[in-house]
């Protein structure tokens, strides 16, 4: 053994690892040249203990050399391979990736519940609270306490399901304005009232026998017609975006002094009037008033020392015009074609 | 209301202000025009008709006219025979476009040129009538109709139910010349001109008999009239608003109600028994033959006008054809009266029968205006047919109109409105309004609203009408804020806290839906879950009647509607209240628990059944284990809609939530769906009660120990029960357990079950030792021997 057998050992192993093509193939070589037992590095001292001190240590020095040598070729030659695997993925493991994806099967959030949820955020950021109250009404809380009185011209719109005649279904979320009153006792209140409410319509395209309500109530000292507009007005641009403007027009509900209808400018035409606004610009919304003082002396609040104002509006045509749905009987049709739009 | 723009004319100078000006106006203060259409009359031209012969080939009914437009002789062909030679009539020539949206063109009908359009009433947007030519009184061949009928402007207009007096043109020319700042061209009451002898009250005999439902009753005579057609311009504008002209008497009345907001009615007053006027209520079996030709049967909540022998008109609602005026009338009972609003609506719902008049006095008309509507018709009935008005009529007022003042503090306006109106601004607006306004020495405004202003009654109503005039598009938005010392904490809602359950379920692949909680009442009954139904008593049909005690029968037609329409596996959900009576408390508040419901098709076969419910399970977990609300237990339980054998009591820290199950086969098969469904219904206010917020434990710092167990036990022994006994016996080291395979079979024999559990085990303080382990399996072992009578299968 000397030291031309090291180098010809180190030759022939850089030629085969030159030549390998897999990882198996330098596995393998790894092992013929480098194994702790039987391969041909640690075979070239198999016989160095019987040699003198000074070959020892020059075999020695012979042996790790060329076992670096081999190591430094392997990790190179390894390093290349990688690289030209890598290098070819685009070929070796192309998909076809427009081929669609299983079904995910998720559920859907209802859209009245997703804008319901909406409207909740968008006025809880300005300190309202969510007020719930019975569906079940009692004449005095749905009518009396709103100077609906029996025989007043105005019924008429609220007309009412009845289970004995003082026991009906609530024919808007009003009834809770009244509750919460009661309930807080002393302004500043600030609430809104989702819910289910039903009147005695027979169901159509634009009506239902029930439908829900978001309605606002605003109880503190000095607010004003203006209070009320900004709040609309800050309400509707952040459901529908700030190019929109929101108009009131004097009505009338006896619960209310002033009364007014509000009006939100058509998002198709900008408010210039078109197809889907029927030529007005404006389309809908709403009802809304400063608390009538009867209305809030019922609520057990002092008028003389504070006032309100109070809103509402119907979620299913807020999500109409959100979504520019046609028909309300869909939202209550558990049709999951429609369902799973939205 | 339909308001005819050219009418308003007569009481406001509309000089340079356009049709779509005036109902801008009036919407931005308040009258909503919903509409406005635009009758454009001058392409249409004035023809003679000279000639008019059958179409000699036509199979219908043609003929065949030669008109004098002016400048020539045009042929033009109509269906209606009313063009007689000599007939004055609109002529619309080819290329016109006719206000009904129709363009005309030159045609060649069987042989004969037709070059033009005779036009009747409803092509050119005067009136309803289309069943022949338009004949017109006047006008000169060749020029435009507009010479003779000004072109039309019509709106629908919206009038709330405060405001009878905008049910009339004066009334809306009232708000129009407020809005314009010009003065208004008619006064309220008009003169009164009855002068003939003997006094009108001599003449008839007028009698209230119930002054709650007849506040006022003028009955005006008027005799020797010359009832025929009224004049063009009357019926003009009655077809203008939508009202049939009958003869220049009803027109005049009708006239008035138009105008004045006032409903009327003449009777022939020599067909009057008596002749005399009672008002009171009608007799049992009591019959009245009607205007519009139907005989109604009358009960005696309803108001009626009786002479002395039978009611002779329905108050406030229709006249009677026996009395009615005719071509032969000489002497004519004119009635302006003021009935109770709330007693015309019965009336008239209970008959189905609206008109001008109900859909007036159902606002609730002050009695002045029937004075004022009274001396306005006289007035125009002399002019127009003729007639002696005599003197003094009969005016029987039992509950005299008081005068309502109000107090304003001007200072209100500004405070309610947030913006700064000048107070010579406000009461200008008041004035022009036609309200009274004194400044009192201490700044105070003592208001006196006009008569026919019943529903201006406090501060905040004046507030109103300086408020809409002013325009409330002049009042800057602002957001209320100020310095609170009280508030309340946000706290979330019961049903946004729902919200986590909502995504747990999306999650899972269910959709929410939203369900009416109105239903049949017979469904509920056949699904024997009608108990503590409430019915409704006025319901619009049967599929609608009775308020639903479970959400499940909604849920399994929402399966069925989905699966009509194509889809096989539905999920299906809906959060919403449930009703149930308060058994024994007659006009009690029902409970209306708050629920969460789903339902999930699966395969026709019992394994599929038992493996939905398990899935389904584990999505109620999930739900619960998203309100951070401890975990369910389950129990074996029977209930209505479920399968007797599937059926389990879901229990929170011991209270009854509601069931989990196979719905009943019956049910299935009720709604026609094949295969089983499996479903839930729980309350979910004690979920939310029981929440808490999760505290976060320490990660475990040694490892756990798996160990599985086969227990063999008897069909009857329920997994819940061997686990309860698992963990009783497991200690402190028992970290967790759950069932994972369920095996019968030969290996386990007859009338047994074999249920594998995997056990975990660990310890806080140390790694546990095989040893450790096995001293607590055997522990466990010895429980479920002893109390479940176990053995085991290795």
């Amino acid at each position: 053994m000397s030291d031309s057998d090291a180098s010809a050992l180190t030759s022939r192993a850089l030629a085969a690892i030159g030549q390998a093509q897999t990882e198996g193939e330098l596995g393998r070589i790894e092992v013929e040249y480098l194994g702790r037992k039987s391969g041909h590095v640690s075979r070239l001292l198999s016989n160095i203990g019987q040699l003198p001190a000074a070959e020892k240590a020059a075999l020695g020095k012979a042996a790790n050399e060329t076992k670096r040598f081999i190591e430094a070729a392997l990790a190179a030659r390894r390093a290349e391979l990688d690289a030209s695997r890598l290098a070819d993925l685009a070929e070796t493991e192309a998909i076809d990736v427009t081929f669609p994806g299983p079904p995910l099967g998720r559920g859907h959030i209802h859209v009245l519940t997703q804008i319901r949820r909406q409207i909740e955020t968008v006025l809880e950021s300005l300190g309202y609270q969510v007020e719930l109250g019975p569906e079940v009404e009692t004449e005095w809380y749905n009518f009396e306490a709103l100077n609906l009185t029996a025989g007043h011209p105005a019924r008429e719109s609220w007309d009412s399901f009845y289970f004995s005649p003082d026991l009906l279904l609530r024919a808007h979320t009003s009834p809770v304005q009244i509750r919460a009153m009661q309930s807080i006792k002393d302004p500043p209140i600030y609430i809104i009232t989702p819910g289910r409410v039903y009147r005695r319509d027979p169901p159509e395209a634009t009506r239902l026998p029930y439908f829900s309500q978001v309605e606002g109530l605003a109880v503190d000292n000095g607010l004003t017609v203006g209070d009320m507009k900004g709040t609309l007005l800050y309400m509707i641009q952040s459901l529908y975006g700030r190019e929109r403007k929101v108009r009131i027009r004097p009505s009338y509900f006896p619960f209310t002094e002033p009364s007014f209808e509000f009006d939100v400018s058509c998002g198709i035409c900008g408010g210039v009037g078109c197809k889907s606004c029927r030529h007005k610009g404006w389309l809908e919304v709403g009802g809304c008033g400063m608390v009538h003082p009867q209305v809030l002396r019922n609520g057990g609040i002092d008028p003389t020392q504070w006032n309100g104002y109070a809103w509402g509006f119907g979620i299913e045509r807020m999500a109409m015009l959100k979504h520019d749905v046609d028909d309300i009987r869909l939202f209550y049709e558990p049709d999951l074609r429609f369902l799973e739009q939205f | 209301m339909r308001i005819s723009y050219e009418w308003l004319g007569d009481f406001v100078d509309l000089d340079g202000i356009t049709p779509k000006d005036a109902a801008d106006i009036l919407t931005r203060q308040g009258v909503e025009v919903e509409s406005l259409t635009m009758v454009d009359l001058s392409q249409i031209v004035i023809g003679k008709v000279l000639e008019q012969v059958k179409h000699p080939k036509s199979r219908n009914d043609l003929w065949v006219h030669q008109v004098d437009i002016g400048s020539r002789v045009q042929q033009i062909i109509a269906g209606a025979p009313n063009a007689i030679p000599g007939a004055l009539v609109p002529v619309a020539l080819p290329g016109t476009t006719v206000p009904n949206g129709r363009l005309v063109k030159d045609l060649n009908i069987a042989g004969y040129r037709a070059s033009g359009m005779l036009c009747s009433a409803a092509e050119l947007m005067l009136g309803e009538d289309h069943s022949g030519i338009l004949i017109l009184d006047r006008g000169t061949p060749g020029q435009p109709l507009s010479s003779v009928i000004p072109s039309q402007a019509i709106m629908e207009a919206e009038v709330t139910s405060n405001r009878p007096d905008c049910m009339g043109h004066l009334g809306i020319a009232r708000e129009l010349a407020a809005g314009l700042d010009r003065p208004l061209k008619r006064d309220f009451m008009p003169a009164f001109t009855g002068t003939a002898e003997p006094p009108g009250r001599d003449l008839v005999n007028v009698s209230i008999e119930d002054p709650d439902l007849c506040s006022r009753y003028i009955g005006g005579v008027i005799k020797g009239v010359k009832v025929g057609r009224s004049p063009d311009w009357i019926q003009r504008r009655l077809r203008a608003a939508g009202v049939r002209p009958i003869n220049n008497i009803v027109d005049i009345t009708n006239y008035v109600l138009l105008e004045y907001a006032q409903p009327l009615h003449a009777f022939d007053l020599e067909k009057l028994e008596g002749p005399a006027i009672e008002v009171r209520r009608a007799r049992e079996k009591e019959r009245l033959l009607g205007l519009d030709g139907v005989v109604r049967e009358l009960t005696p909540d309803m108001l009626v006008i009786a002479d002395a022998r039978r009611p002779v008109a329905l108050a406030g609602v229709i006249g009677g054809e026996d009395t009615a005026v005719t071509n032969l009338t000489k002497d004519v009972l004119l009635e302006s009266a003021t009935f109770s609003g709330p007693s015309v609506r019965q009336t008239s719902r209970a008959l189905g029968l609206r008109t001008e008049a109900s859909a007036r006095f159902e606002r609730a008309l002050p009695p002045e205006l029937a004075l004022a509507g009274a001396r306005r018709a006289a007035s125009l009935i002399a002019e127009l047919a003729g007639g002696a008005v005599h003197r003094d009529w009969a005016d029987v007022y039992p509950r005299p109109q008081e005068p309502v003042r109000v107090n304003l503090r001007p200072a209100l306006i500004d405070h309610v409105l947030g913006t700064h109106v000048p107070l010579e601004e406000s009461e200008s607006i008041l004035r022009r309004l036609n309200f009274h306004v004194k400044v009192m020495g201490d700044g105070e405004w003592d208001v006196l609203p006009p008569v026919f202003r019943l529903d201006v009654t406090i501060p905040e109503d004046l507030v109103e009408e300086v408020g809409r005039v002013y325009g409330y598009d002049r009042v800057p938005p602002t957001l209320p804020g100020r310095r609170h010392e009280t508030w309340t904490p946000l706290s979330p809602s019961v049903d946004r806290r729902l919200d986590d359950v909502r995504e747990v379920l999306a999650g899972a692949g269910f959709t929410e839906t939203w369900n009416p909680a109105l239903v049949s009442g017979a469904r509920l009954e056949e699904l024997r879950i009608a108990a503590r139904a409430m019915p409704v008593s006025n319901a619009l049909s049967d599929e609608m009647d009775t308020l639903r005690t479970s959400l499940l029968p909604s849920l399994v037609d929402a399966v069925a509607l989905n699966r009509d329409r194509g889809r096989i596996d539905v999920r299906v959900y809906e959060i919403a209240a449930a009703f149930l009576a308060r058994v024994g408390e007659k006009n009690a508040q029902p409970e209306e628990p708050l629920r969460v419901a789903a339902v999930i098709s699966a395969a026709a076969s019992a394994e599929a059944g038992a493996e939905t419910l398990r899935a389904l399970k584990s999505v109620l977990d999930g739900c619960v284990a998203a309100l951070s609300a401890p975990t369910c237990t389950y129990q074996r339980a029977a209930a209505q809609l479920f399968h007797p054998g599937r059926c389990a009591a879901v229990v929170l820290d011991g209270r009854q939530l509601g069931y989990l199950g196979e719905l009943h086969p019956t049910v299935t098969a009720g709604a026609r769906l094949e295969g089983r469904l499996v479903a839930f219904e729980i309350d979910v206010e004690p979920v939310l009660a029981a929440s808490r917020i999760p505290r976060a434990q320490p990660l475990p710092r040694f490892p756990a120990v798996e160990r599985d167990l086969a227990v063999v036990v008897e069909d009857i022994v329920a997994a819940g029960a061997l686990l309860l006994a698992i963990k009783e016996s497991g200690g402190e080291l028992l970290e967790h357990a759950r069932a994972f395979d369920e095996y019968r079979g030969a290996q386990v024999g007859e009338g047994h079950k074999s249920i594998a559990f995997t056990l975990t085990f660990r310890s806080p303080e140390r790694t546990l030792t095989d040893a450790e382990v096995d001293k607590v399996m055997s522990e466990i072992r010895r429980g479920l021997e002893k109390r479940h009578r176990a053995g085991f299968r290795e």
